[in-house]
């Protein structure tokens, strides 16, 4: 028997930091990492030692024997091709790097309590003696894992407790509620980890009338002041995309057994009223190129079953009342649209935007021309990679921060 | 707990790894670095750069050699916590027998230190002796979650450490193998030590967790600050004042116990035991 790691991975890594044996993968810097949305563990080599559990913020790592046997084969699948790497051979294992410490700065501004700000904020604290100031718009921390994750999967938001005592360092001043822009003048460097939380657009006449996911997913999280902008209509939903977000879309839509998730009175009520039955779920390319991963869809189809109908290669033209016209001229009879395409990345005041890719454009998390200004997160990189994947960008962006100010980081052999 | 410990002794049968052969005692020992160079306590400090590559090489070799002696201090004051704590428990359950398979782990890990640090420098090293009366009265009275958080102090500060030198190919071949011994059979004791921890404190009421809480962070502190003490200096015949001066204060190794520390911060705050008052211990230690 051994360990497994679940669906609700998110990828940051704390666990490969503590397995005695090298079994976890992939790793941060192996090819892969980061790509798909969950890290997997080698049977052959792990020695259930259950450090990697006690670590996961997530509880993703668990017992094979507790684990769903989806995720045991998925583990296993993931290794098939690859060869056991044996842990006693101790170079077989990626060489510790060191960052020499440099003063760097001593007030630094970090905008935006999403995971990025967060991992840097950490990172910041380990890495230097700043004092740090935390402002998120927002009245709560969190970002993303508060109001995008859906609320089915209250596992992943418990990384929000790990948040939550970062701020409470006595180091951090944690200012919820409040803009940056006034701000910024009082500080040594500013790490913009403002998230990219537009709906990109699907740019079909009719669309106006459709619901974007983040409106979508703001509101079923109850995050405040965020409404449904339309009325649920049944029998059957289209959603466009084909990444997790819109599985994510689809199963709380047919889901049966919100009861349990952490969801308002409210959502629960609309959502049994709104008659939805059906959903289906439009990708523009095919199966191999879709963007969810494996356990996504694993789960999406446990919980739906024949209710929900996954279509590739199907391009939208319009969108009426009546349903959604393909450019085959088929029309999709529905009463919902919902839009799952991807989010985007807006201006931010003062700074350089790369509009093409919906990014601040940016050197290691260096803003371009813009001394003392850093991104990190989905400003950064654009939307992609799950909650731990910030943890990687946020550090490579502090450790960029750190060196500006002294010599570069030395590789341990 | 019983789960937990049945998969430890599970875990103990998969992989449990023996010094005694795995580790051939009579090869020549090189002339590698003792620890990573960037954990050496003077590393990043202006003394640093004066000391030759060779004197570099035999500072960290001299370090390690101090650190593994605290861990055997400390490992021997670990035997008798859950020794006293598991006294009058069943000797059939699963808890007792992990115990006591932890109690063996720690026995031989102890000889392994031993004799390695025998190899690697000429001087014997102990920790001061104040710390070692301290550490006399802990291992008398301390119990439960005291106990095994301040277990998991002393292995977790000690095992990030080690995670680095093991991969590290400029460390002489013999630490590094002993290294991953000790990684590999701490991860279980660490599991044991968390659970244990959670446990004792379910139910602890405001003050008892505020106590406890300051006698970790204080635990802390003395093991942290006793690995590596003047005498190393001494024995190099550098300048022992300005050198304990430039390590005190040497940042760069702060952060890097802070960076290693940081799972172990997250667990005691998760936990309820980063109180302000142990909060207050741990910066001071470097440890926050
Ligand atoms: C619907 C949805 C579901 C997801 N589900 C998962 C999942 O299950 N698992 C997973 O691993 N990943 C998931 N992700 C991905 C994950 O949420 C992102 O990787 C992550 O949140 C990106 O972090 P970030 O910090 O860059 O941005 P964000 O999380 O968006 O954080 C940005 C923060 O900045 C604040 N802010 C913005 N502008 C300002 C300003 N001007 N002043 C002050 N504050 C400002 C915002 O209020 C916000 O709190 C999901 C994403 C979405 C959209
Ligand atoms: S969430 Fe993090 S710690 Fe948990 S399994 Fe995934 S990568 Fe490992
Ligand atoms: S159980 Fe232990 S050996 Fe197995 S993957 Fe987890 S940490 Fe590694």
């Amino acid at each position: 028997m051994t360990f497994v790691i679940s669906g609700e991975c998110c990828s940051d890594a704390s666990c490969v930091a503590v397995c005695p044996m090298n079994s976890i993968h992939p790793a941060p810097g192996e090819p892969g990492f980061g790509a798909g949305a969950s890290l997997f563990i080698d049977p052959r080599t792990c020695i259930d030692c259950g450090a990697c559990a006690d670590i996961c913020p997530v509880d993703a790592a668990q017992p094979a024997d507790r684990a769903a046997p989806e995720d045991v084969e998925r583990n296993a699948a993931y290794f098939a091709e690859r060869e056991a790497l044996e842990a006693t051979d101790l170079d077989s294992w990626e060489p510790p790097a060191y960052q020499v410490w440099g003063r760097g700065p001593q007030r630094v501004l970090v905008v935006g309590a999403g995971p990025a700000g967060m991992y840097a904020t950490r990172e910041l604290l380990l890495r230097t003696t700043a004092r740090i100031t935390v402002v998120d718009r927002s009245e709560q921390l969190g970002g993303l894992v508060r109001f995008g994750v859906a609320p089915d999967h209250p596992c992943t938001k418990q990384i929000i407790g790990t948040f939550e005592r970062i701020v409470r360092h006595p180091r951090v001043r944690w200012l919820p509620g409040t803009e940056a822009a006034a701000l910024v003048q009082e500080y040594d460097a500013v790490i913009h980890a403002v998230g990219a939380r537009r709906s990109r657009r699907l740019g079909i006449p009719g669309e106006e009338a459709a619901c974007t996911a983040e409106d979508f997913v703001a509101w079923c999280n109850g995050r405040p002041g965020a409404a449904l902008p339309v009325e649920l209509v049944g029998p059957r939903a289209v959603v466009v995309g084909n990444g997790n977000v819109a599985l994510d879309l689809a199963r709380i839509l047919l889901s049966d057994q919100l009861d349990t998730a952490d969801v308002s009175q409210q959502v629960r009520r609309t959502l049994a009223a709104s008659g939805i039955k059906q959903v289906v779920l439009l990708g523009r390319r095919g199966p191999g190129e879709a963007a969810y991963t494996e356990s996504a869809l694993q789960e999406l189809l446990a919980i739906a079953g024949d209710r929900v109908e996954l279509r590739y290669h199907a391009r939208p033209t319009g969108w009426t009342p009546e349903g959604l016209t393909l450019d085959t001229g088929e029309t999709i009879a529905a009463g919902n649209l919902f839009t799952a395409i991807g989010f985007e990345g807006q201006p931010v005041d003062g700074l350089p935007f790369d509009a093409a890719r919906g990014i601040v454009p940016n050197v290691r998390g260096a803003v371009v021309d813009r001394p003392g200004h850093y991104v990190a997160g989905w400003i950064k990189r654009g939307a992609r990679g799950g909650i731990g994947v910030n943890k990687a960008c946020a550090q490579e962006t502090v450790q960029t921060l750190v060196s500006a100010s002294r010599g570069a980081a030395s590789q341990g052999s | 707990m019983d789960q937990t410990a049945e998969r430890l002794l599970g875990s103990a049968n998969r992989l449990s790894r023996d010094p005694e052969t795995e580790i051939d005692w009579d090869a020549p020992v090189g002339d590698g670095y003792g620890m990573s160079p960037e954990w050496s306590t003077l590393y990043g400090t202006p003394y640093w750069d004066e000391l030759t590559e060779a004197q570099q090489r035999e500072l960290t070799r001299h370090e390690a050699a101090s650190v593994a002696t605290t861990g055997i201090w400390f490992e021997l004051i670990l035997q008798q916590l859950i020794l006293r704590d598991v006294y009058d428990k069943p000797a059939r359950s699963a808890e007792f027998q992990w115990a006591l398979t932890e109690i063996a782990d720690e026995c031989r890990h102890s000889i392994m230190f031993a004799r390695a640090t025998e190899r690697l420098v000429e001087p014997a090293y102990r920790p001061p002796f104040v710390t070692r009366e301290l550490g006399r009265m802990f291992k008398a009275l301390a119990s439960g979650e005291s106990a095994y958080a301040a277990i998991l102090v002393a292995e977790e500060v000690l095992d990030v450490m080690q995670r680095d030198w093991m991969r590290d190919r400029r460390v002489e071949p013999m630490v590094r193998t002993v290294n991953h011994i000790h990684v590999v059979e701490e991860s279980r004791h660490m599991v044991f030590a968390r659970e244990e921890t959670r446990e004792r404190l379910a139910g602890a009421g405001r003050a008892r967790r505020w106590v406890s809480a300051l006698v970790i962070a204080i635990a802390a502190d003395m093991i942290v600050s006793s690995m590596v003490g003047r005498q190393v200096y001494v024995n190099l015949g550098l300048d022992a004042d300005r050198a304990v001066r430039e390590a005190r204060r040497n940042e760069h190794h702060r952060s890097l116990l802070r960076t290693s520390c940081a799972n172990l911060m997250d667990f005691l705050g998760s936990v309820g035991l980063l109180t302000p008052a142990a909060a207050r211990v741990y910066r001071r230690t470097g440890l926050l």
